[in-house]
């Protein structure tokens, strides 16, 4: 039988799973008896490439403080947090052929394009495994044009649980809020919440109905599908019975849910929800796919006009539109921070063991041999990575060997992610985890 | 990564075993009678450490033991020592030990000490999910060869087979056919155009490898952009149910159930069906998309929205089935019996059988009350999702409870159970109307009700059977060349591009053109096993005239290139003489009209003329410069000209606009000499490569396991050997390190039979030298079972030549059919079937429409026994 931890990792990478309940950081874990200090982490992935010329100040040519640096326009709104940026050029992903999107292989480590479906599971939901135990392990959200996210509001292109086991990301926030907090509203989604809880139980009605009488080999391999929807069903009720503490988390539902006036509305609304799934407790691990993944998406929001796929055509450095992109990015993280900044936990916040993941599904840019991957940093996990700083690698060592330390500093030791020895002759010069990069 | 371990039980290799059976237990090993599959009733220390005190200890003992395995004190299976004990059932069933120079247990002895050992197993890791190897196909020729087709040795006992009353999950690409049917009407089967894809096959990888749903595609007349932006704006949902296996039979009943993500991803994606059941393009698309005038709709077309939903152009013609489903949402309110028939409906869709009243019944109250809370629009939709949740859409019953038990206590499956089990051995779509009618009418309870049917629909072309080609791709493992990620510039030195996705999408197009090379062979049904390894037919696109070519020596390319050169310069002198020529009579004709003051008329015109001549000429020269910079040679690459009739093989729908995959195809012959069958074409030896080089061991295993027979035993978890990077050294040459005798006791059955591949480099190009010497494609085929194929073989193509006249690859072809089919492993008590089999197969001149109606009319297919097997 599969064990519960199992069971709800299996539904974090479910779509329209009638979720229902939470365990909440250590509010909620606390409820289970766990001491562990809780955890956390958030992917964020910008579609089209990241040049390192729009994060790493000017003139900075090796690895150094950015205490007496500016940051570069772009990520300007980070300014006032770089004590806690950590940037890192240098490393690559020509093994990922990250060309117009690596998909699945910018999170895995892999080769990965349009169509290839995933070749392994991803560093996001690996991490979501090992990190102290939430209700839904794992949740991924996804940003795009809207008509994009109105008919294709679940798309899978950047997290995987295995080899050909995609996980879905939600794009409609009005799905994506009736799915976590469904039980709390009123209304339509009241309405919907408690329709969709209906078929959900009469379905476990059903399905226990006809695993009755089955062979015994059977009886344990069915029984993990019946045991499928009584989680689902047992999470919503356990949701419900914490609903008051979850009112104190979940985003209010305005109009840019219902009546968006722009795509940036919606992708703000998603934001909402991903920061209240954090603070929440209801997942450990978030991943936001800023242009889903793909080499489109759109921000008429911000006054973009041109579509995604233009935009990777232009050079970034120095462009007015991808300052408003990138700086939109800023804003966003700037958000999560200090909303788990304002949540004490521990001795601290929540941002103290907390770690942000700033990069792109297409390293630094649309057409990209991958041979450089920027990436930037923003906490330091409950200590485990330096920050305050700007680190330039050698080129040698790939993604993969950010994705080993990110799962070292997770607890779990890791000579290499997702790349076999063979593999690694030719595109790691060293083994285990980023020393340059943790503290 | 390549492994050169060997298994644990390797240790016992040099085990010298001295120890004679004891009277006592020879005694025992002749008195009693074995029934395979009967519960060994023996004590460890009466039965087992006697077995190992008379046959391992010797070797295996406390001191300086063989292997630095002491088999001395392990003691009764328990979870600590279950690895080792593991280790032991492999080598004493795969009769790897005691070794062939020392006494043998008896037949009835070591086949009780096997059973013993995976009960024991069994029993003790139930709580870690149990001891499944001998259930593992992997494993299936653990079964020992002779036994199953040979005399029995007194003391077996054999009952009548039957399999297990068992739930089956349907595969990923079932379930997508499935739901296929749904949305998507699929062309009727054109018999001028077999190969073409049609009502009743698959549903098709796409042109990345990725299996997924698409939505009216068949209605896009118009998108804006290229082909990246065609595969974003479409609809389409990827398969959500996993399967962990890439190489092997993929899917026994046991291998897999529905995790609890899956299911609720289903409900998600059935929602979207049941939309676009209703509605079609409108449930994705602006009414205005949707239009004939596609010059109307691009005016309304604001700016580049490529990549977006609304980008692209629906035709007005309806193409999807119009279903209950429509009808019922395309009226104003609820009618019951709408509401009913769309229940029905889609059961029978989703499930391939009409539900029970009580069934009907149920799924009714279920849309009811969601309709009553939702309102008809979002409710119906709602309501109707939870019937692709329904057990029998998700798993296949065969829990024959119908029938009553023989005197072996079997029962045998009936009416829509058995009729259902034999459209699943053949199909992926329900059952077409002369079977349903069979069904309904009680016309499928006996042999000859399946057997009748089975050959009805073997005999009908427009009946697609997609379930044979699928066993094919199993048993042979052609169809992984596109998942294999290749090193950029390892690719480039193989001599195919290496630019883009060229060689992936290569490699998914052979994977078509192979199951369209099999289709044929199987139309032929003549000699199946031997013609697919021997044929020198080949289905090819045009990049296969370099696949299929052979790899230049250094020296050749540089000839080659060097002979280009020469060509330009050739083909440009002509240009440049005649410009030149142009240039001289114009300046001898200036030079003479200076002499004239004044030039008259004609010689005006003339000047004019050569003037013209000259620009004329240059033109000349520039054009054929740039064509020649423009031409692209491939000078590592002998390309061969394939030609032949055209036909077509099964692809996606279009998934990557003018990108998608093609369907059109030539029948054409290999260059002989170099290739022999499709164990020689690039899909097959690229699916058994690796990032940077070939993969002569897997390649060696498949030959092994899939045609002689072989078991190898798992290579141990303490073993990662990885064979030396050295750049400069062949394969063969680094895979010294798997000849060491450590190594060796496994290495020995698959190495030499994999480097006769070596012919072959890893994108499956024919070569004759490798680091610039004659490349070494000798190898052998050692211990095979028959004596009459082992020795040593000069190349791949020799090896396959003698392997394809062997009656035991037949009977291995056989046995793998067997476990497609029944969905497990064969045991001794399947022995008769296995025989009966074969001899379909044999006397009907190698054909497999025979093999088939003869295991689908066995024991083991007809039969459910709710005991173990």
């Amino acid at each position: 039988m599969l064990n519960r931890r199992m069971m709800l990792q299996g539904m974090a990478t479910g779509v329209g799973a009638a979720l229902g309940t939470s365990l909440v950081p250590g509010n909620l874990l606390a409820a289970t008896g766990s001491q562990t200090t809780p955890k956390r982490i958030i992917f964020f992935m910008q579609n089209q490439g990241f040049d390192p010329r729009t994060c790493i100040p000017e003139g900075m040519k090796r690895s150094g403080s950015l205490a007496k640096v500016k940051l570069p326009e772009p990520i300007s709104p980070l300014e006032p947090y770089k004590d806690r940026l950590h940037i890192i050029n240098g490393l690559h992903g020509l093994h990922t052929s990250p060309s117009h999107s690596a998909f699945f292989g910018a999170l895995g480590g892999y080769r990965g394009s349009d169509g290839v479906p995933p070749a392994g599971a991803t560093i996001d939901y690996e991490l979501s495994k090992i990190l102290p135990q939430t209700l839904l392990p794992h949740l991924c959200i996804g940003m795009d044009s809207m008509e994009n996210m109105s008919t294709k509001p679940t798309i899978a292109t950047l997290s995987a649980s295995g080899a050909g086991q995609p996980i879905f990301m939600h794009s409609n926030p009005n799905h994506l809020y009736q799915m976590l907090y469904g039980g709390i509203a009123s209304g339509d989604i009241r309405r919907r919440h408690e329709a969709r809880s209906n078929i959900f139980n009469q379905i476990e009605q059903l399905a226990a109905a006809e695993g009755k009488a089955l062979p015994i080999a059977d009886q344990r391999r069915y029984g993990q599908y019946v045991q499928g929807f009584k989680d689902v069903n047992g999470l919503r009720d356990r949701l419900d019975s914490v609903a008051d503490r979850l009112r104190d988390f979940a985003p209010e539902v305005d109009s840019r849910y219902t009546s968006p006036e722009f795509e940036t509305d919606w992708h703000d609304a998603l934001l909402d929800l991903g920061i209240s799934a954090l603070t929440s407790g209801i997942t450990n691990t978030l991943t936001i796919g800023s242009g889903r993944g793909e080499i489109f998406g759109a921000w008429k929001g911000l006054g973009v006009e041109q579509q995604g796929h233009n935009l990777g055509h232009m050079d970034q450095p120095g462009n007015p539109i991808w300052i408003k992109i990138r700086q939109y990015n800023s804003r966003m993280l700037v958000r999560i921070m200090e909303e788990l900044e304002s949540i004490p936990e521990g001795s601290g916040t929540m941002m103290d063991h907390t770690l942000i993941v700033y990069t792109s599904n297409n390293a630094d840019r649309q057409h990209t041999s991958g041979a450089n991957w920027p990436v930037m940093l923003l906490g330091n996990f409950d200590g485990a990575f330096k920050t305050g700083c700007f680190t330039q690698l050698d080129g040698k060592r790939p993604i993969n060997a950010l994705y080993a330390s990110l799962l070292c500093a997770a607890g779990q030791s890791c000579d290499r992610f997702n790349m076999n020895e063979k593999i690694a002759q030719k595109f790691d010069n060293s083994i285990g985890p980023l020393k340059e990069v943790l503290a | 990564m390549i492994r050169v371990g060997i298994a644990a039980s390797t240790f016992l290799a040099s085990l010298l075993l001295i120890a004679p059976l004891s009277v006592s237990q020879l005694a025992i090993a002749q008195s009693e009678t074995y029934t395979p599959g009967q519960k060994i009733d023996k004590e460890y220390a009466t039965f087992a450490r006697q077995f190992l005190d008379s046959h391992c200890v010797d070797c295996h003992g406390a001191t300086e033991p063989e292997g630095g395995l002491s088999l001395n004190d392990l003691g009764p299976v328990d979870e600590v020592n279950a690895g080792t004990w593991e280790a032991v059932w492999a080598q004493v069933t795969l009769k790897e030990m005691p070794p062939p120079e020392m006494d043998q247990p008896a037949v009835v002895q070591r086949l009780q000490f096997s059973d013993w050992i995976a009960d024991e197993l069994s029993h003790v890791m139930r709580e870690q999910g149990g001891f499944h190897a001998p259930q593992d196909p992997e494993k299936g020729n653990f079964v020992d060869h002779q036994l199953l087709f040979g005399p029995l040795p007194d003391g077996i006992k054999l009952k009548p087979t039957a399999s297990p009353a068992r739930l089956w999950r349907v595969t990923p690409q079932e379930h997508i056919t499935r739901l296929n049917e749904l949305i998507n009407t699929e062309p009727e089967y054109d018999p001028e155009k077999p190969g073409l894809r049609t009502h009743g096959d698959v549903v098709p990888t796409n042109h990345g490898g990725e299996l997924k749903l698409y939505f009216g595609t068949d209605r896009i007349i118009y998108w804006q952009g290229g082909t990246v932006a065609y595969a974003t704006a479409v609809k389409s949902v990827p398969a959500v149910l996993s399967t962990a296996r890439a190489h092997g039979l993929e899917n026994y009943p046991d291998f897999y159930t529905v995790n609890s993500a899956e299911a609720t991803q289903i409900l998600s994606i059935a929602e979207d069906i049941l939309r676009y059941m209703a509605e079609g393009p409108l449930s994705i698309a602006e009414p205005y998309q949707i239009s004939d005038d596609i010059r109307s709709v691009r005016n309304r077309m604001k700016g580049d929205i490529r990549g977006l939903p609304t980008s692209i152009v629906y035709s007005t013609q309806v193409v999807r089935p119009l279903t209950p489903v429509y009808d019922l949402m395309s009226e104003e309110g609820v009618d019951d019996q709408r509401l009913q028939a769309a229940v029905d409906y889609l059961f029978e869709a989703l499930t391939f059988r009409p539900p029970t009243e009580k069934e009907s019944l149920q799924y009714l109250t279920i849309a009811k009350q969601s309709i009553e809370t939702l309102g008809k629009d979002e409710g119906a939709i709602l309501g109707l999702s939870p019937i692709f949740l329904d057990r029998d859409a998700l798993f296949r019953p065969e829990l024959a409870k119908a029938g009553s038990p023989d005197q072996y206590g079997r029962v045998m499956l009936q009416d829509w159970e058995l009729g259902l089990a034999v459209n699943h051995a053949l199909r992926y779509i329900k059952p077409d109307e002369q079977l349903h009618k069979a069904i309904v009418e009680g016309r499928m309870r006996t042999r000859d009700d399946v057997k009748r049917e089975v050959e009805r629909m073997l005999a009908d072309d427009s009946i697609r059977k997609p379930r044979i080609l699928q066993f094919f791709r199993d048993y042979f493992d052609y169809d992984r060349g596109g998942y294999i990620c290749k090193d950029s510039r390892a690719l480039a030195a193989t001599g195919v591009s290496n630019r883009g996705t060229a060689h992936y999408n290569a490699m998914f197009d052979a994977t078509a053109s192979t199951d369209r090379l099999i289709e044929l062979v199987l139309a032929e049904d003549k000699d199946v096993l031997k013609q697919l390894l021997t044929t020198n037919k080949v289905v090819a696109t045009k990049a296969d005239n370099v696949y299929f070519g052979r790899r230049h020596s250094k020296e050749e390319t540089r000839a080659s290139i060097a002979a280009a050169k020469q060509a330009e310069q050739e083909a440009l002198k002509t240009e440049t003489d005649a410009l030149e020529n142009a240039q001289q009579q114009l300046a001898e004709l200036k030079a003479s009209l200076e002499e004239n003051a004044e030039p008259d008329d004609a010689q005006q015109k003339d000047l004019k003329a050569h003037q013209q001549a000259v620009i004329k000429a240059k033109n000349k020269l520039d054009a054929a410069t740039k064509k020649w910079k423009e031409k692209t040679f491939n000078h590592n690459v002998a390309e061969v000209d394939l030609t032949g009739p055209e036909l077509f093989a099964r692809v996606s729908r279009r998934s990557f606009g003018k990108g998608s995959m093609q369907p059109e195809r030539i029948l054409a012959e290999a260059p002989e000499g170099q290739r022999l069958g499709i164990l020689t074409h690039p899909a097959w030896l690229v699916s058994h490569s690796d990032a940077m080089d070939n993969h002569a061991i897997r390649r060696g295993r498949w030959i092994r396991e899939r045609l002689l027979g072989g078991g190898i035993p798992d290579v141990p978890i303490t073993v990662d050997a990885m064979l030396p990077d050295e750049p400069d050294k062949t394969l063969r040459e680094r895979m010294r390190v798997t000849t060491e005798t450590y190594c060796w006791t496994c290495h020995e059955k698959m190495d030499p039979l994999g480097l006769p591949f070596e012919m072959f480099n890893h994108a499956g190009l024919f070569r004759e030298t490798e680091q610039d010497k004659p490349v070494d494609t000798t190898g052998a085929i050692i211990d095979s079972g028959d004596p009459n194929l082992d020795g040593e073989v000069a190349n791949a193509i020799e090896m396959i030549e003698r392997i394809a006249e062997s009656e035991r690859a037949e009977q291995v072809f056989v046995r793998h059919a067997f476990r497609f089919w029944m969905g497990r492993n064969e045991t001794l008590n399947d022995a008769p079937v296995l025989q009966e089999a074969h001899r379909a197969y044999k006397e009907n001149g190698g054909s497999m429409n025979a093999l088939i109606v003869s295991l689908l009319t066995s024991d083991a297919f007809l039969y459910r026994s709710h005991s173990a097997h």
